[in-house]
């Protein structure tokens, strides 16, 4: 569609630009600065962006590789960061997966099915997760201290205690792919049903091909969340070897001495599965998925 | 192939507060094309859809082939829909759209194959097979939703108003197609549409349905073939829904009864002879009198005449309506002429209403017999 357009616009439309890329500076520069302090000899917060004596010790220490100092001495990786990471990627795949299939189906019923309490369920969801998860830390740690006594792989200290936790942020996902199920026209599923299909077969058949986009982002969402997370993480996690990256990387600040360095490697890895997550399910995310179905 | 039975059907969305629909009693043969026809909010698609499973009957009882199928799920009626909306599977291309139903039900790919292809070819669609919907056009689309509850091999078809969607032209050539497709298949099919050109030509028999009046007993009007409708209506609502323009309408009283003719006084003091039997009716009792637009003849007395004013003319090249004013009606009453070049607004012109087209209906607008109308079989 060329249409025509005044001089004037071009005008605006550089300036557009020019506010975008600033825009997108202000976003990079603590990714930078971060990376900038990785590389940095020692551990310094401060300094110039472009290191002057770069180094790779941070970096040999994060992956987990003995480090020899100039003086000839050796430094130990102080820490686990590879199993952190592997932990974090565990959690976050697997608490994703499972907020996807529960959040999918909780919101096919909110957006299909007649029942009662509906709506009142619906805003309950919504005003319960608006508090925040620090809020019920107490609450969570006891409950998982109790869990444990039963199920001793759901108790406090474990991976799968995390896991469930991370599964109560499931209400805005819900909100989110009921919305979308409800752009999608009912008479496909009811075509469906005459087509032969049960219920399931034509959520499975028809409107969960269609739903893909959302999914990929509830997915990508649910992921960041869970890699991000903090709080519940650390009331849990207690031994080195089960820690979550974001916890364990505050094991490098300690009261008197903080591993500035260190920390920052570690936090450039824990960006490096939300990456590789994002770019894999990009190409889900597409529009116009349903369009032709129905006569609009 | 089904015998479809309806008995004392009723619809209540709200345990029975309000109604829907009400004691629709119907019995569909083998093979027979029906429409349903009514104004919006008369509940004619959601008689369909209660017919394939889609909504739960409130009461009253559905049989296809016998068997009661009121609990039966819409999978298990093995009746075939067309949606107005089309509905189809946007992520599948047309051939996965059309046998997806058999895919579900397990069939063998080259049964699934024959079909598909058989259904193709009936709806000349095997250029498109591998085209998804969305790069198709309204009517290839409505084939294609066609197509698919063709392969199913449904006992019943159910169409909700297949066309209303298409544009004028597509309309009247899908109609025969769908015409075609019925004399060649022989399924029985049911047909809603609000457009009554399609009810009359595609129907053997038509249901009338009215909005649900407060205290009526049903919202069944009549159920005939498309021209009993016309020459017969059962009462003032069919004669009003059937045809287009619509029906005029006199008010009046029985000034002479019987068995062959009547006369019928209108309340401007006009006396008019219309062939009805109203032999069981008191002379005096208020009448109302109906003549079609296309029966009428303007400027000729034959002595069963009215006089009125013309108020508009609408002219449509092979005829023209004339729009005229009458003091029995509130509104207009319309006349249809061949042309109307000499006629101008605001002249008054006499308008004769052959006996033999006249209809007359009660107070209560139950029609009395017309006596010299074309009969019907039904």
């Amino acid at each position: 569609m060329a249409m025509v357009q005044s001089r004037n616009l071009k005008y605006r439309v550089w300036t557009a630009r020019i506010v975008m890329w600033l825009f997108l500076l202000v976003i990079l520069f603590p990714f930078f600065m971060i990376i900038s302090v990785s590389l940095r000899t020692g551990n310094f917060a401060t300094g110039s962006l472009i290191p002057e004596n770069p180094s790779l010790e941070h970096w040999y220490l994060a992956l987990g590789i003995p480090w020899e100092n100039a003086d000839g001495s050796i430094t130990q990786p102080p820490f686990p960061v590879l199993t952190w990471l592997w932990n974090s990627i565990k959690v976050a795949i697997t608490s994703s997966a499972m907020i996807l299939i529960l959040a999918t189906t909780g919101a096919y019923a909110f957006a299909r099915l007649r029942f009662r309490f509906k709506q009142q369920m619906l805003t309950a969801m919504m005003i319960l997760q608006m508090f925040p998860a620090v809020l019920a830390l107490v609450a969570i740690y006891s409950l998982f201290d109790q869990i444990g006594d039963y199920i001793p792989w759901l108790g406090l200290d474990s991976l799968g205690s995390v896991t469930l936790a991370y599964l109560g942020g499931m209400a805005l996902h819900i909100w989110l792919i009921k919305g979308y199920f409800e752009t999608i026209d009912n008479s496909l599923e009811e075509a469906a049903a005459i087509d032969g299909a049960t219920p399931w077969q034509a959520f499975r058949f028809v409107l969960l091909p269609l739903s893909v986009p959302i999914l990929a982002v509830v997915f990508i969402l649910a992921f960041i969340a869970s890699i991000a997370e903090y709080p519940v993480a650390s009331v849990l996690l207690q031994s080195m070897d089960n820690l979550t990256l974001a916890v364990g990387s505050r094991q490098y600040l300690n009261p008197q001495n903080y591993l500035w360095g260190d920390f920052a490697a570690a936090a450039v890895l824990s960006g490096l599965p939300i990456t590789v997550i994002f770019l894999a399910c990009q190409r889900w995310i597409v529009g116009g998925l349903t369009s032709g179905g129905v006569k609009g | 192939m089904a015998e479809v039975k309806l008995v004392s059907i009723s619809k209540s969305y709200d345990q029975g507060k309000t109604w829907t629909l009400k004691d629709i009693n119907l019995n569909i043969d083998n093979g027979e094309f029906i429409a349903f026809i009514g104004p919006s909010g008369c509940g004619k698609s959601t008689l369909l859809r209660m017919i394939c499973g889609l909504e739960d009957i409130t009461s009253g009882e559905l049989s296809i082939n016998g068997e009661r199928v009121n609990d039966r799920p819409p999978n298990e009626r093995r009746a075939g829909m067309v949606f107005q909306s089309y509905a189809l599977y946007p992520h599948m291309s047309v051939a996965e759209n059309m046998a997806f139903g058999l895919k579900l039900a397990k069939a063998k790919k080259d049964v699934i194959d024959e079909r598909v292809g058989e259904a193709a070819r009936i709806l000349q669609l095997q250029a498109l097979l591998e085209r998804k919907p969305k790069a198709m056009s309204g009517g290839q689309r409505q084939r294609v939703a066609i197509g698919r509850s063709i392969v199913q091999q449904p006992r019943v078809f159910l169409f909700d108003e297949p066309l209303s969607n298409l544009d004028v032209a597509l309309r009247v050539q899908m109609r025969q197609e769908i015409a075609r497709l019925h004399r060649r298949l022989k399924t029985t099919s049911i047909y809603v549409t609000h457009d009554q050109v399609e009810a009359m030509t595609l129907a053997d028999h038509i249901v009338v349905l009215s909005p649900l009046a407060q205290d009526a007993t049903t919202n069944l009007e009549q159920v005939g073939k498309p021209l009993e409708l016309y020459h017969h209506p059962a009462n003032l609502f069919v004669a009003g829904f059937i045809g287009s323009p619509k029906m005029n309408f006199f008010d009046g009283v029985i000034e002479q009864n019987g068995e062959e003719e009547s006369r019928i006084r209108l309340t401007t003091g006009e006396s008019l002879k219309a062939y009805v039997n109203t032999s069981k009716a008191d002379i005096g009792v208020r009448v109302i009198l109906g003549i079609r637009p296309e029966h009428t003849l303007a400027e000729t007395d034959n002595g069963n005449s009215v006089d009125g004013r013309i108020e508009a003319l609408e002219r449509l090249g092979a005829e023209s309506f004339i729009y005229m004013s009458h003091d029995t009606i509130r509104e207009h009453f319309i006349v249809r002429v061949e042309d109307s070049l000499r006629r101008e607004e605001g002249s008054r012109i006499r308008v004769e209403l052959p006996p033999e087209h006249c209809y007359l209906f009660d107070a209560k607008g139950i029609a009395f017999r017309r006596t010299r109308a074309p009969e019907i079989d039904h």
